[in-house]
């Protein structure tokens, strides 16, 4: 063998040349490709190949009640998040199965990722560390899947402070950074932006498979500001307490302590409630029907959501206006006796007693009705009206609390766009005031009522949160000191004096309990009861206690309040004596 | 000998488009202007190296083989001794950085061309294994670098040009039998089918005992071997054959640059982004932009347009290099020449191929493009040397 040359053979150049053309024609397949037939999805993807701004979780403010202690603050938890327009949805299996999410969930994340295709739309949040690992681990592969860590909030009180502090969700708002949490209710809501703080922000350059290649600018420029903590003016322990003792009734209700001296709230307890912390962790659609078909009602709010006839605690109103309105010429004046019923106008308005011969004072601690309605029969309703008012019923007390009502106090234009004119009588009035008919108040306001008459009539605004503004407006109703030393005598005279409606429940007290009791008549038959009152310095409290359904306000409300007030005096005036 | 016909403008010309382009290029994908400069300078060197082999009496440059077998050999031996860089593969000597691999494969190219043509003629016993031992020693002391991907071409360019020098496919299969053996340790059935073709090749060529027990024995060997010496390749030769083999299984690793890069040619489209305005150089997205993946950078500005006609004008100097190999009457100078035209040929398919995701990240640089000047020097030297013989194709 020599070579070809030299034999006369030509070189090989036509199979090089072959081989060469068939390398070639392999690039050019794939130029075309990737160029032509792919060039669209790869201009896509290198576009994408961007910085994006990634936030930095501010951890929320912690809330704490007027003692410091914790109701509810943050810890870590993490995120897993997905950009539908990145992600491929080959993964989608095996995204569920590192997550170990049920299918139907895992169907119904994706079909929110797919709506907001480029918005990143959380998957799955409040994992622990050992449930992201998986995902951590399979990154690479999951492209358009963001992990992230983000502070979770935890209620360390959340039964008894769902109301009032409510609970948060994930911000769902596009001007919100992804993983965000914003207030849903009560105070997390009302207070959002103080508590929520402000996120930082890393720059992050990013490439089409979310890779994450450098980071851009001074990081230390973008720090997360935590949002601020507010400290409460509550109490939590005796929130606490007050919820077990009206839950010990199995019948809802709520509790109001306030100091009248400062305005400060005390206790706003509701009962029933639920725990915050389910919709945090995710609340399970049994979770949910457990709570909205509960017949108590969880989610309502008694302190101050919720508004129902105040009952004969109104009197403590129609009193003071009596008095100043000079519908009785001294407050010794005793109008014709109690028989147990007063006609007028053709109604007989019954008593729940018979009280015979009496004047105002043991009208109000007895709670006779007939007193009432013989005295104001010659009254004007607008003026029980202003009267009301200015002691705060009708509006909302504070501007703060979350969902507060305002109640109604019915005056003549009240009553004749509800009836029309005519279409009611000074019949009305006389059941106004005893605290029925169109009249409704909550809880918060009768305690402000109680609050005015012990303070005589100068209680500061109410107040909500340590070190701040009062929350609350100034009231000033327009009542004599007289007349209220009055009423502050005939509300002891109501726990003191043998028959006194909380006679029975206060009497023995080491506390001069000043007190009113009411029982609302409803619709359905079964009485609201209601108690509420002040103690004088040098423990100047305000409560109100309602049950609702409870039944006679003495005798159901009246020991609540005083375990409650008792236990408040305890623990904010321990060395108080009288 | 005569002094030959005009030189040969088309691959002039070709060369001076593609480094035209290449410079183009470089200074689109250079991170800093001082290395576009650099480049330049290093084209202007190999310009002058060019003018040098282009005039070189071919004849001369058969004989004097061992003037630049060994001082390679030095050099390669010196890199593996003292190599700097990202992967030891430079030689600092002043303000010099060589990347002698790069010269080591004309070195390979010039010694295999010396001998080839005389391997069956004037086989005096010994020329053919030294020949074979003295190329396989250029070939490991640069696979021992560690340059793996440059020692497989080196190999590639053997085998063209053996099959050019004549050499059927029976004797270029007992010469990649050893690798064929290595590869076929995967599995008893494979090993099994090999040891089996090449029984038949030895009854075929009927070769003499000697050389039945000598072969067998050793491509056996071998096949044991292998799975040994492959527990001792570096954790990263390893990554980048498995990634070859499956380049999806590691998106992280060395399949990313492969996925970045395919992002970036495929966004040029049909008439690419433009030049200096390509988008993924600039946020380091593509890995060694301006080396290994500089076809990236040019494919996304100059889209499938630019890729064809950077494809036509390899297409067109390579076959002018395989025109003067064919025409050339020396063997030598035939053998010589096409050679460089496999250089061309197996660096252009690897180097673009990997680009584009089909072929291994193996850093063989795209001819007279990557930024570099070891390998654009030598290339110019291969290319003048290819002018050369193209003029002088008459002589013997």
């Amino acid at each position: 063998m020599k070579p070809r040359s030299r034999e006369g053979k030509p070189w090989p150049m036509t199979s090089v040349v072959v081989v060469l053309f068939i390398l070639l024609g392999i690039l050019t397949a794939r130029l075309v490709y990737l160029q032509l037939i792919r060039g669209e999805y790869y201009s896509e993807l290198a576009a994408r190949n961007r910085i994006r701004s990634v936030a930095i979780p501010a951890p929320r403010g912690v809330v704490t009640d007027r003692f410091g202690l914790v109701l509810a603050d943050n810890e870590p938890a993490f995120t897993v998040s997905l950009i539908h327009s990145e992600f491929d949805t080959v993964n989608r299996e095996l995204l569920a199965d590192l997550l170990s999410l049920p299918e139907g969930e895992m169907e119904e994340r994706f079909a929110a990722a797919e709506r907001s295709p480029y918005r990143a739309i959380v998957v799955k949040d409040d994992l622990e560390l050992e449930a992201v690992i998986p995902v951590a681990d399979n990154m690479y592969r999951l492209p358009g899947v963001i992990l992230s860590v983000t502070p979770r909030r935890r209620y360390r009180m959340g039964e008894t402070f769902c109301h009032l502090i409510g609970y948060v969700s994930l911000a769902d708002s596009a001007a919100r950074y992804q993983g965000e949490l914003a207030g849903v209710t009560g105070l997390e809501r009302i207070l959002n932006d103080r508590l929520s703080g402000t996120p930082g922000y890393v720059r992050e350059v990013v490439d089409a498979y979310g890779r994450v290649v450098d980071t851009f600018g001074d990081p230390s420029e973008s720090v997360p500001v935590p949002g601020r903590d507010v400290a409460l003016t509550v109490d939590a322990e005796l929130q606490a307490y007050a919820d077990s003792i009206i839950s010990g009734t199995g019948n809802p209700g709520a509790a109001v302590v306030l100091d009248w001296s400062t305005g400060e709230l005390l206790c706003l307890a509701s009962e029933p409630g639920f725990d915050p912390n389910l919709f945090i962790e995710g609340l399970s659609s049994d979770d949910w029907n457990a709570i909205l078909d509960n017949p108590q009602k969880p989610l309502l709010n008694r302190a101050w959501g919720t508004c129902h006839p105040p009952g004969s605690t109104f009197k403590i109103v129609t009193a003071a206006w009596i008095l100043e309105e000079g519908l009785v010429p001294s407050p010794d004046y005793m109008p014709d006796p109690c028989y147990g019923s007063v006609s007028y106008g053709g109604n007989v308005f019954r008593c729940w007693g018979t009280h015979g011969r009496i004047n105002i004072l043991e009208a109000l601690a007895v709670s006779c009705d007939s007193y009432f309605y013989r005295v104001v029969q010659n009254g004007n309703m607008d003026n029980l009206a202003k009267m009301a008012r200015s002691m705060g019923m009708g509006a909302r007390v504070t501007g703060l609390l979350p969902g507060e009502a305002s109640g109604v106090v019915p005056d003549r234009d009240y009553m004749n766009s509800r009836y029309g004119p005519g279409g009611w009588g000074q019949g009305n009035l006389l059941n106004l005031s005893i605290g029925q008919g169109e009249l409704l108040a909550s809880p918060l306001q009768m305690a402000v009522v109680s609050g005015l008459v012990a303070s005589m009539g100068d209680m500061p605004p109410l107040s909500l949160i340590v070190g701040e503004d009062p929350c609350g407006v100034k009231l000033a109703p327009p009542i004599s000191p007289d007349n209220l030393a009055v009423i502050d005598q005939a509300l002891r005279a109501a726990v003191t004096r043998r028959g006194g409606t909380l006679f029975s429940a206060m009497h023995d007290s080491p506390l001069p309990f000043r007190a009113k009791s009411g029982t609302a008549e409803t619709y359905a038959g079964l009485d609201h009861a209601w108690v509420c009152g002040y103690l004088p310095r040098p423990a100047p409290l305000a409560y109100a206690v309602f049950v609702e359904y409870g039944g006679s306000g003495g005798v159901v409300a009246g020991p609540l309040a005083r375990a409650i007030v008792e236990k408040a005096v305890e623990r904010l005036y321990p060395d108080a004596v009288w | 000998m005569p002094s030959g016909d005009r030189p040969d403008f088309l691959m002039a010309g070709a060369l001076a488009a593609l480094l035209f382009l290449g410079l183009m290029t470089v200074y689109s994908a250079v991170p800093e202007e001082g290395m576009f400069y650099h480049q330049l300078w290093m084209v202007a060197v190999g310009f002058v190296m060019m003018l040098a082999a282009y005039n070189f009496p071919l004849r001369l440059l058969e004989e004097l083989y061992p003037f630049i077998y060994l001082p390679v050999m030095v050099l390669l031996i010196l890199t593996i001794l003292y190599g700097r860089g990202p992967a030891g593969r430079w030689l600092v000597i002043g303000p010099l950085h060589l990347q002698v691999s790069e010269f080591a494969k004309l070195a390979v190219i010039l010694v295999s061309a010396r001998w080839m043509p005389g391997m069956k003629t004037e086989s005096s016993r010994w020329s053919t294994p030294l020949f074979l031992a003295g190329v396989f020693l250029l070939v490991m002391l640069t696979a021992v670098q560690p340059d793996l991907g440059t020692a497989v071409a080196m190999g590639m360019i053997i085998l063209g040009m053996l099959y050019w020098a004549g050499f059927g496919f029976r004797w270029i299969f007992l010469f990649v039998s050893p690798f064929l053996a290595a590869l076929s340790s995967i599995g008893f059935g494979w090993w099994l089918l090999f040891t089996v073709m090449l029984c038949a090749v030895l009854y075929r060529d009927r070769a003499p005992t000697w050389k039945w027990v000598f072969i067998t024995t050793f491509n056996t060997t071998v096949a044991a071997l292998t799975p040994v010496a492959w527990n001792l390749l570096r954790p990263y030769q390893r990554t980048r054959l498995t990634t070859f083999l499956n380049p999806a299984a590691d998106p992280q690793g060395a399949g990313w640059n492969v996925i970045q890069s395919e992002v970036a040619v495929g966004a040029g489209r049909f008439y690419g982004q433009g030049f200096l305005q390509g988008t993924q150089k600039t946020l380091a997205y593509l890995p060694a932009r301006h080396t290994d993946f500089i076809f990236s950078v040019y494919a996304e500005e100059f889209g499938f347009l630019g890729s064809m006609l950077l494809l036509g004008l390899f297409l067109l100097l390579i076959w002018r290099i395989l025109l003067a190999a064919r025409r050339s009457m020396n063997p030598f100078n035939s053998i010589l020449v096409a050679g460089i035209a496999f250089y061309f040929i197996i660096h252009l398919f690897v180097n673009i191929g990997m680009a584009i995701g089909i072929m291994p990240v193996t850093g063989l640089p795209l001819p007279l493009m990557t930024y570099g000047g070891s390998h654009v020097i030598t290339e110019m030297i291969m290319v003048g040397l290819a002018m050369n013989a193209a003029r002088n194709w008459r002589s013997w």
